[in-house]
């Protein structure tokens, strides 16, 4: 699952915004049935800053094709790196990390 | 002597029970809830993910809050992908989102971690018409819901 993430994380006045697209069909077993795909979700979303857990989901297949996350966090300076975690269904995992601006 | 035995093994029960609670960050919940995600309506998998009593319990331990806003077009003209967006001061603990719309009810379930504020962006995919509802669990242990009705226009047809 060797697939693009994209990450953008920008830090202002002591909070970071952070944008991440992913790429998965997200397709579940009805949609995957009908396109005839296999069933490729994720399932685990984490992510992280020097170690400490800023951002979870547990996902389902009923979010969009190559799901868009947006969320905002404090706590991490600029020039941290924010480190995500993907598992998907069938417990394959995936990482990606990003510096903060 | 066997009084002061007796004390002591309440002690160390009370600690084991207390460990895991205070240890719980970086829960998949796809482990420890597995029946969430097979449950095919929202109040099944309120149930399954906070416990039999949400509806039963005398005091009612759901309500309905206004401090929970979430941001989602009334109209969606696209049922493959539509933006919602969670926006909350509260502490919250978890935060799950359930739609009627699809085969299974459970969408996402965040956890969010300790002092950390809830704004979250998310796109979903709904086949038909159907409630959404969200429910979140602050650190005191209270519970907070509400839903909204999205009109997915099928055919990609706005009018």
């Amino acid at each position: 699952m060797a697939k693009k993430m994209k990450i953008k994380a920008k830090e202002k006045d002591g909070v970071v915004t952070v944008k991440a697209m992913f790429t998965s069909l997200m397709a579940d077993t009805e949609q995957a049935l009908k396109n005839k795909v296999e069933v490729e979700y994720i399932a685990h979303v984490i992510g992280k800053v020097n170690d400490k857990v800023v951002y979870e989901a547990t996902t389902s297949g009923f979010m969009s094709e190559n799901p868009l996350m947006k969320f905002s966090f404090t706590g991490a300076k600029k020039g941290d790196t924010l480190e995500f975690t993907l598992t998907d269904n069938h417990g394959k995992t995936q990482t990606g990390s990003k510096k903060i601006k | 002597m066997e009084r002061r035995k007796f004390l002591n093994i309440g002690l160390v029960a009370v600690a084991a029970a207390v460990v895991p609670a205070t240890s719980l960050h970086a829960v998949n919940f796809r482990e420890t809830k597995a029946k969430v995600w097979e449950a095919e309506k929202s109040s099944q998998a309120i149930k399954e993910m906070f416990g039999e009593e949400v509806f039963s319990a005398p005091n009612k331990l759901i309500a309905v809050t206004d401090k929970i806003k979430m941001t989602a077009p009334k109209l969606a003209e696209n049922g493959g992908s539509i933006p919602i967006r969670l926006k909350s001061d509260l502490d919250i603990e978890t935060l799950a989102f359930f739609q009627d719309a699809n085969p299974r009810a459970a969408t996402v379930v965040f956890s969010v971690p300790e002092g950390q504020k809830v704004d979250y962006s998310f796109r979903i995919k709904m086949r038909l018409t159907a409630y959404v509802t969200v429910v979140a669990k602050t650190r005191d242990g209270k519970l907070h819901t509400l839903n909204k009705e999205i009109d997915v226009s099928i055919g990609g047809c706005g009018g």
